[in-house]
């Protein structure tokens, strides 16, 4: 058990990133507000990054610009976080996208919360 | 100038779609330029992946092309093999015909002239997407022509101006988008352990050293079998595809059924055998899961489609229970399980989009959704409601159709393989096929009409709608070389060349 | 949003950041950045420009048209650089075997096309964050 503790407080980005996608999977699926579930995916997406670049960085290493010192220095590796550029550049899309769609809901429907949109679109089925 | 251009083929079908998109907005009041533009770019695309196809078809080795000139680790190699020529076969040969479909069709559905360039914005690029997923050979450009995909995918959905458009869009974005994280997360940590992004060099990194750490390789499983799991509409995931395909455009209904899922069956196909390999599939029991899966997909799908009134809800859970077909193939780790996974991909493309496309001609023509309400039609609409016929005698498996040819294929790779239930559920499935679709047919073509005047569609919908039928015949009647493509792709995807 | 004192102080400050942005985009090869951020940093610029002098004021400065153009084009700008292999006869967005001069690394001139791509990207991604920002303000009148 102490050394389920040490290894899970030795890889603490790892942890905390489970921890962040755990948060951000209930977030949407408990919340019934759209605007809460939006933020849930970002954070999902967010602990998906986090696992990404922590994967690349190497404990006691510089950052990866060539410069003139000993030919032995470690640098981390730079191309997780270049990779994770692109994720965020998707992941602003997403919220532009999904931002808009609320605004339509919400000029049709008059709120934005998922469950009377429901209840509304139940109604007007029974009518 | 030519030799330079079929040289670099295989990237001109994959940006070519995606950059004329970004142009179409600035000509935007001008619909008779933009439409024109379309057909002339699914056509060059047509040829250009008939070209490729017949190259890899004949020489038998497969297209190696690297992007910026940098080789196999370092850069994004894109690898045109026989399963890549299939898939850009089958997309580039249904994207014609919708497109045909679509011209002079969509200002009811959809709203003004800026609206209608919109559509055909999102839809080329869904085009380029769909070819790249066919030809990329590297794990993060797999991601990013993913997330294109999702995104033009959600945004055919709400193009329509009804509120149950931006809500069937909105769950669909959430979903895909819990999907792509999870991709994105299966992607990770296979990059983790093997260090490695190219499909090739991690497939044999990955076979050397798994056996350090079965865990990540376990999560990196689950990860991208429930990732694309969403995407692909398999059984329990599948909520969001009925409100999306019904609530679309019907051109944008028919694409999407037909091809955009199947990009994304294309992609699991892709890193489950190339990446990770049979043998770690056997090792794991990923194989016994998806012929679970898929059983268990096409007898829910199939009785759900039973309870539906409403004709394209119908066609909907229509797909997902194809999409059971598929992934029980997948499972099926042998030749013939897996050349007949590829045909019945290529069959059920043609005939869902004939179907879709069936369905929204005689939608926008009568007004009326629901099957009890379509008494007749046959005679006023005999165009239309042949191809609908079809298309239905194709999905069931009557020989002579292309679903045939895939289900015996899929009948003889499950004896193989020596499971006895998967040969079961597909006669079921395809008995409990005929019960959802037959009476259509029957309602329309043997009770009395009433005295409407509906005509069939204009005549570039009439030639889009015989392109389908027609290929849905020719497919079953003469599957030859097509047959034999799809057999060199299994036995490539197996490793056994 | 129509203070005295933020009216004074953006019409100084503004124009800088703008500056700073299409810095930034420039020296993508060189310094932390490039084009993604540094086209987040130039829309910001009329973005701020907008919400402190008043959204007709700021559409006038930008009108619908030309937001089009620049992000049509700026997109085949992308797809013209990476013609430049294939005319030459190496793969697309090919750069150093296209006989691009790659000059001193760590210089402005390094980098060959990859900083022109940037240009066309970042001035872009500027257009569609002001675009965003318009078509979720119109919404609220």
């Amino acid at each position: 058990m102490s050394i389920l503790l040490e290894k899970l407080i030795i890889n603490y980005p790892y942890s905390i990133a489970v921890v962040l996608f755990i948060i951000g999977a209930l977030t949407v699926l408990t919340r019934s507000s759209l605007f809460k579930k939006l933020l849930g995916i970002n954070i999902m997406e967010t602990a998906v990054f986090l696992i990404f670049i922590a994967a690349g960085n190497i404990r006691g290493g510089t950052e990866p610009i060539l410069s003139e010192g000993n030919p032995g220095t470690v640098y981390i590796n730079p191309l997780p976080s270049a990779l994770m550029l692109t994720g965020i550049v998707v992941s602003v899309s997403v919220t532009a996208f999904a931002l808009a769609l609320i605004i339509r809901l919400h000029r049709t429907y008059g709120t934005t919360d998922a469950n009377c949109i429901a209840q509304m679109r139940k109604e007007v089925i029974d009518r | 100038m030519i030799s330079s251009i079929t040289t670099n083929l295989p990237v001109f079908v994959v940006i070519a779609p995606l950059f004329v998109a970004f142009i179409l907005t600035t000509f935007a009041r001008r619909i008779r330029l933009v439409e024109g533009f379309v057909i002339f770019i699914e056509v060059l695309g047509l040829t250009g992946a008939g070209i490729l196809a017949v190259n890899v078809f004949i020489k038998n080795i497969p297209i190696i092309y690297q992007m910026g000139g940098w080789s196999a680790p370092w850069g994004i190699e894109l690898k045109i093999g026989n399963l890549s020529a299939f898939f850009l076969l089958v997309v580039a040969f249904v994207s014609v015909p919708v497109s045909l479909f679509a011209v002079n069709n969509l200002s009811d559905e959809v709203g003004g002239k800026e609206r209608v360039t919109r559509f055909y914005v999102l839809y080329l690029l869904l085009g380029g997407a769909m070819a790249g997923m066919a030809v990329t050979n590297d794990l993060f450009n797999v991601f990013v022509l993913v997330e294109v995909a999702t995104l033009s995918c959600c945004g055919l959905v709400s193009s329509r101006n009804r509120p149950q458009a931006a809500e069937a869009a909105f769950t669909y974005l959430i979903m895909a988008t819990l999907g792509s994280t999870l991709v994105l997360g299966g992607i990770g940590f296979i990059y983790i352990i093997t260090g490695h992004l190219n499909m090739g060099f991690a497939y044999e990194e990955l076979n050397r050293i798994w056996q350090n750490s079965p865990h990540v390789v376990w999560m990196a499983f689950s990860f991208m079998l429930v990732g694309f799991g969403v995407k692909s509409a398999l059984f329990p995931l599948h909520i969001w595809l009925p409100d999306a395909h019904s609530a679309a455009p019907s051109p944008a209904s028919a694409i999407l059924s037909g091809v955009a899922v199947k990009g994304y069956l294309i992609c699991l196909l892709k890193i489950l055998y190339r990446v990770f390999g049979h043998t770690l599939m056997q090792e794991f029991a990923v194989h016994r899961i998806l012929v679970l899966a898929g059983t268990v997909a096409i007898i829910a799908g199939s009785i759900l489609a039973l309870t539906q009134v409403e004709l394209k809800r119908r066609l909907a859970f229509s797909t997902v229970a194809q999409v059971g077909y598929i992934i029980l193939g997948m499972g099926l780790v042998n030749i013939k399980g897996l050349t007949g996974t590829l045909f019945y991909l290529a069959s059920h493309a043609v005939i869902k989009s004939t179907l879709f496309l069936a369905a929204g001609a005689i939608i926008a023509a009568t007004g009326k959704k629901n099957i009890n309400e379509l008494a007749g039609i046959g005679r006023k609409m005999p165009i239309t409601m042949a191809a609908f016929t079809i298309g239905s005698l194709g999905l069931t498996g009557i020989p002579l159709f292309s679903g045939f040819i895939g289900k015996w294929n899929l009948i003889l790779g499950s004896l193989e393989s020596g499971n006895i239930i998967p040969i079961a559920v597909i006669i079921v499935g395809s008995v409990l096929c005929a019960a959802y679709l037959f009476p259509i047919v029957r309602v329309a073509y043997f009770e009395p009409a009433p005295e409407e005047d509906w005509k069939d569609p204009g005549f570039t919908q009439k030639i889009a709608l015989i392109m389908l039928a027609s290929a849905v015949v020719i497919l079953g009647i003469i599957p030859g070389p097509f047959l034999e493509l799809a057999e060199r792709a299994a036995a490539e995807l197996l490793m056994l060349r | 949003m129509k203070d005295f004192i933020l009216k004074r102080i953006s019409a100084i400050i503004l124009p800088f950041i703008c500056i700073y942005g299409f810095y930034v985009i420039l020296h993508g090869h060189i310094s932390p950045g490039g084009s993604f951020a540094g086209g987040i940093i130039v829309g910001l610029s009329f973005i701020a420009f907008s919400t402190v002098y008043g959204t007709e004021k700021g559409r006038s400065k930008l009108p619908e048209k030309v937001l089009i153009w620049i992000e049509s084009y700026g997109t085949l700008w992308y797809g013209i650089m990476g013609m430049v292999g294939i005319v030459k006869g190496v793969p697309f967005l090919a750069n150093k075997l296209a006989g691009i001069n790659l000059g001193e690394p760590g210089t402005l001139s390094s980098g060959g096309l990859i900083s022109l791509i940037g240009i066309g990207v970042g001035i872009r991604v500027a257009s569609t964050m002001v675009t965003l920002f318009f078509t979720l303000m119109e919404e609220e009148s």
